[in-house]
């Protein structure tokens, strides 16, 4: 992969300690970031609050970013998604998950059309297409909105375990798909 | 070295529930640990990132207000900020610390053992509070030299940072000044202290705000 990645050249700038890259950091990756916060965490104050400590974070790890290992934005979307996730787990267990659950019907049918869109990311959106509906539904509310498997379960109406076993199988279907 | 194992599907289903992120906080504390010593497993928790990067494309960008300058000043208390007062207070530490050290070093002749007078390592430092950190080669000294503790249940938190590497918790700073077991940690190494649940961060990973941070040697 020699593709052109300027996020990547910026993390090991900064890995180096170049406080110039993290200004360019900020500017090229702040609005994105702070997308996936208030979309996953749902209340603005607090999504300011966890970019500033993506950016503290990403700074004092960006030394463990390999570029051969993924893309530098792929990186920093999943320290601000565990950040997150970090976050909502720590809230009481869930609460208001059919709060989160209409989050996810409002915006869930974007992804798809938008990775087709993107032509790169295509792949996905097929795979999610062979997905049962429901079960691509999971899956995206999961990584989109960090819905746990107790908000799934209720949201689905079904045992705890019998959500996993289910998604579980989307995951497998979706890997089989992706790695073709 | 690695991938003379195999990975199970179980380890992968793990990671891509890792990545999804609806396992349950213990879950994830553990799994987190496992990635830091298993590169197996760490290997199919990113291939499992990029598997679902596509979806990434579905966070629709907000404008972020220009947190820059809260982050530097977290980052790099010292050269960074509102200017001059923070510099003016800096210099003023930083006389008082030179004051301190002569006074100290007149003292330590006598007192040769006594600890508190090792050389200064590095200062943690915002408007309102600020840690002091020395090292003598076998213990760092940490000590409150400016505001008060963490509020009511709640704690201030120590960790070091080596370049690359997962912080390390050295400990809670309270009210009594903090010595740890610890060589001189070298330059380029970086202290921090964040806000954490009384008793400290539930897991290895500071889990709070970060309010001091600062890289020894900058």
């Amino acid at each position: 992969m020699v593709e052109a990645d300027p996020i990547a050249d910026l993390l090991s700038r900064i890995a180096a300690q170049d406080r110039a890259a993290l200004t360019k950091l900020y500017a090229a990756t702040s609005a994105k970031l702070m997308g996936v916060m208030i979309r996953m965490l749902r209340d603005r104050t607090e999504a300011e609050d966890a970019v500033q400590e993506v950016f503290i974070r990403v700074w004092l790890r960006a030394g463990r970013y390999d570029p051969a290992k993924g893309r530098g934005m792929t990186w920093m979307i999943a320290v601000a998604r565990n950040l997150a996730l970090d976050r909502l787990r720590r809230r009481i267990e869930d609460q208001a998950p059919e709060h989160a659950a209409e989050a996810i019907v409002d915006q869930a049918p974007t992804a798809e059309r938008r990775l087709i869109a993107m032509g790169e990311a295509g792949r996905v959106a097929d795979c999610f297409d062979q997905l049962e509906p429901s079960k691509a539904d999971a899956v995206r509310g999961a990584y989109l909105s960090g819905l746990s498997y107790v908000a799934l379960a209720e949201r689905h109406n079904v045992p705890l375990n019998t959500m996993r076993t289910w998604l579980r199988r989307g995951l497998i279907s979706l890997k089989e798909c992706l790695d073709k | 070295m690695t991938g003379a194992r195999a990975p199970s599907q179980e380890d992968d289903l793990l990671a891509a529930e890792y990545v999804l992120g609806v396992q349950d906080a213990e879950t994830r504390a553990t799994l987190e640990q496992r990635i830091k010593r298993d590169a197996v497993f760490a290997g199919l928790v990113t291939n499992w990132e990029n598997r679902l990067a596509g979806l990434n494309e579905d966070y629709i960008e907000e404008p972020a207000p220009d947190l820059l300058p809260k982050i530097e000043a977290q980052l790099f208390p010292v050269m960074v900020s509102g200017g001059r007062r923070r510099l003016g207070w800096f210099a003023y530490v930083t006389a008082a610390a030179a004051a301190v050290a002569i006074a100290l070093a007149a003292f330590i002749v006598e007192n040769p053992l006594r600890p508190g007078l090792a050389p200064l390592l590095i200062t943690l430092a915002s408007a309102d509070l600020a840690y002091e950190v020395r090292a003598d080669g076998t213990t760092l000294h940490v000590k409150r030299v400016l505001g008060g503790p963490a509020p009511a249940g709640e704690v201030h938190e120590l960790w070091l940072i080596a370049p690359g590497a997962s912080p390390v918790s050295l400990g809670l700073l309270g009210d009594a000044p903090l010595q740890v077991a610890y060589p001189v940690p070298p330059a380029g190494w970086a202290l921090a202290v964040s806000v954490e649940p009384a008793g400290g961060a539930p897991r290895s990973l500071p889990s709070g705000p970060v309010i001091l941070a600062n890289v020894i040697g900058s």
